[in-house]
Order: structure tokens, then sequence, then C-alpha cells
């Protein structure tokens, strides 16, 4: 699996639905390391992580043909799949008896989950600049994967209050980000 | 719709990161299509978000790489077995068909042959074509140069005589020479400047003999403007020359009125 310097992004899909080994080696190579970055803040042990980074690049390789670039950047719709399937992960049975994860409706959910100073890196970083309202519901919807309705059941506010929270944290993350 | 308001909602970031219900996501992208703004913004947004987690990114364990290849490329091998399947028949190809691929070869091959020589044939056609049009060309030419040569050398002749022909009030910047071969009896006309003809006239040229007329010959319209000299039909005697303005195809006598140049010789 020797890997072309680059690629371009047109050019890389092309070759990705083309099912070329080489664009998909590159495509490892390349985003393997950011897409592990988020996989590990979600489900943080290492060999877990390992085997859902694994499950994320067999999904992008089969479904690398309803990708459609007009919907969005390549490596988005690859952070999307990553974020899901971690997400997935723990909620697997197998999953919440080793960590034994909190369920939504437990009472220390209000708790901020990101945490200084254990995985304050890439979007988290960004996110513990946030207020702790906020940066509850960037982590109970992003990183957790409830829905608006969950969160608001689950906090005791109302779903108009948990839409306009996001909506301002996200805003918010943008300007961080730029 | 407040396109820059909806932009700054929040709406775009909720999107890339996934945060959006199906009804939400329907209507961004209904909207993406709508509004290249919204596009931009969705892109300015993902690509900082791309840059922020490459340059956190986590390196995967090392031994991780070689097991996602293996992971992946079953399902290539898979395809690529599935398609030799198709190829391996060749071995069981009986005689007749050998046959019948011989023959499919062969009818190709006069096809093919047919076809060329079909395209020869008609490219040798379109070359004679070619060859008939250069030769009238070469004839027309070489029949202009000996008539030229034969004016010059007529011209040169001592026995030859020219009449100049004035324009008449019909016609007075009309302008032409008739030049009468003595002992050949020829005749040729070098129109200088008249004036060209509607289209159901044209020129004709007399000879004038003790007051009477004798035809010369009409002079084509398409010719006489193209042509330095015309040879005109042969005399016996003349004393002067004209030309008048005639229906098409010529009078038996001249048109008087329509005189316009007249000459003695």
């Amino acid at each position: 699996m020797n890997a072309k310097a680059t690629y371009e992004e047109g050019e890389l899909i092309h070759l990705l639905k083309q099912k070329d080994e080489q664009a998909f080696s590159y495509l490892y190579s390349n985003y393997a390391g950011a897409l592990y970055g988020i996989v590990k803040q979600i489900v943080t042990d290492t060999e877990v992580g390992s085997d859902v980074l694994q499950e994320v690049f067999v999904s992008i390789w089969k479904k690398i043909d309803s990708y459609d670039p007009s919907k969005g950047r390549l490596f988005t719709w690859m952070l999307n799949i990553a974020r899901n399937a971690a997400i997935d992960k723990t909620r697997s049975k197998n999953y919440q008896q080793g960590l034994r994860q909190q369920p939504i409706d437990d009472n220390e959910l209000s708790l901020p989950v990101v945490r200084p100073g254990y995985d304050d890196y890439g979007l988290k970083k960004v996110i513990l600049k946030l207020k702790d309202e906020q940066r509850l519901l960037i982590d109970l919807s992003y990183y957790q994967g409830f829905t608006h309705d969950q969160i608001a059941k689950a906090l005791n506010i109302p779903l108009g209050t948990v839409k306009t929270r996001l909506r301002t944290a996200v805003t918010q993350l943008r300007t961080m980000l730029s | 719709m407040n396109v820059k308001e909806y932009i700054s909602s929040g709406i775009v970031e909720s999107y890339v990161l996934g945060l959006v219900t199906d009804a939400e996501r329907q209507e961004f992208e209904a909207l993406c299509a709508q509004y290249p703004e919204i596009v931009q913004a969705r892109a300015q947004f993902e690509l900082s978000l791309e840059n922020t987690l490459s340059q956190d990114a986590v390196p995967p364990p090392p031994f991780l790489k070689e097991k996602v290849r293996e992971a992946v490329f079953p399902l290539a091998a898979e395809v690529s077995d599935s398609q030799s399947e198709y190829q391996t028949p060749v071995r069981h190809i009986n005689w007749w068909k050998w046959v019948a691929a011989a023959s499919v070869i062969l009818l190709a091959g006069s096809l093919i042959w047919g076809l060329n020589t079909n395209k020869k044939y008609r490219q040798a056609q379109e070359l004679a074509q070619q060859n008939t049009i250069l030769e009238t060309r070469l004839d027309s030419a070489e029949k202009q140069l000996n008539e030229l040569n034969m004016v010059a050398t007529t011209l040169q002749k001592p026995e030859v005589k020219a009449a100049s022909l004035q324009g008449t009030d019909v016609s007075p910047a009309s302008f032409a020479n008739v030049y009468w071969d003595t002992t050949t009896k020829d005749v040729y006309l070098l129109i200088n400047n008249m004036p060209a003809p509607s289209t159901d006239k044209q020129y004709q040229l007399w000879a004038l003999l003790n007051g009477k007329p004798v035809d010369l010959g009409i002079i084509d319209n398409g010719v006489w403007q193209q042509k330095l000299m015309i040879k005109m039909k042969g005399v016996e005697e003349a004393q002067a020359f004209a030309i008048t303005l005639e229906p098409k195809g010529g009078s038996v006598n001249p048109t008087m009125e329509q005189l316009y140049v007249v000459g003695k010789l």
C-alpha cells in the first residue's frame, strides 16, 4: 500500500468510487488520525477505539458510492460516519457493561463530560472554551448522540431552549475554529 | 427568506456536525441548492473543522493500518473472484465455437476490407472528379492564354487595323476598341469602359459598310467584363464599327437610339 503523495479531493473521490486500492491507502494515511481523534473522544478505550476505526474505514469503503459531494466535503461525511460508529459502540451492551456507562436519565448527566486535561484536543479543546451549559449540550448531542428531545427531557428544560442554546454554541464554535 | 440570518442561526454548523433533525437537514439541503452563499458558509465551516481535527489528529496504533487493509480488501478480492469466474469457460469451448469465432473474425475482416475498399473507391472517385475539374480549368486557362497570344500577335501584325469607338450622347463615358485583321478578316473587340447592361439586354457589335450595318455578334454579358479581348464574327469589309444595346439575343437591325459607341476604321 504505497500511497501517492497528494490527491485533489475530486480525484480522490473518483478513484475511491472506482475502488482504487492506492486511493484507499492514501485515504487511510491522511484521515485515520483525525477520525481516530473523534472516535477516541467518544469511546476513550484504545482497543475499542481501534475496532471502531476499522469499522469506520470498512463503512467508508462500502458506502463511498452513496457519498454525495454536493452535500458536503468528504471529510465531513467520514467524520459523521466515525462519530456515529463510535456512538453506536458506546450504546452496545458489551460496551455499557464494560464501562458501566450511565444511561441518559441518570442524575449525573448534568455534569459536563468534557474534562480539561484528559482529551482536550481537536474539537473538545475548542468546546472547553464554551460556557458550561453550552458545553454540556454539545457533549450530550455531539459526543453522546442524544436527540434534542431526549436532552430536553433529561435536563428538564424546554425543547426550544435546547435548540437555541445549541445553535448559539455551534455558532461560537465557528468563530473559535476559524 | 433572510439568508444572512439563516446562515448565522447556527444551522450551518449544526448540519455539518450532524446535529439536525431530518426535517432540518432536508430544508438545509434544499436551501443549499438555491443559495450559493449557504453552500459557501457550509464549506467554510467544514474546512475549518477539518483543519482543526487534522492538526490535532491522534495517530491510531500502527498495526491498525494492516488490519484495516485486510478487513477492507477481502471485499475487493471477492469481487475480482466473481469476475474471474466468467472468464474461466475459455477452456470448455467446443470446435464449433472455434468455427463460429473464426467466422465472426472472417466476417469482421471482410467487412473491414469491404468498408476500406468502398472508402478507397469513393476516394478514387473524388480524385477523378477533382482531376476532371482541374483539367477543365487547365483547358480554359490554355485557351485563354492561346487567345491572348493570338491577340498579341494579331495586334503586332501590320495588316491589323484598329478602330477607336467613342461614347455617344447616350453614354459619353463609354469607350471600346475594335481590331480588324485585313488578311484573315477576324474582328477582335476590347471593351475599355461600358456600363453593365441589365439582364434582359445585351450589347451587339456592328460593322458599318456604306451606311449598312453588318451583325458581328452579341457580346455575352458574363464574358465581356472578364475578358481582355473578345473575338467577334469576322467581316469582309468595314468602314466603321458600332455597339448598340439590344434586347437579349440581339437584333437583325441595330437600335440606333441605343447606340453606345461608334468609331471609324
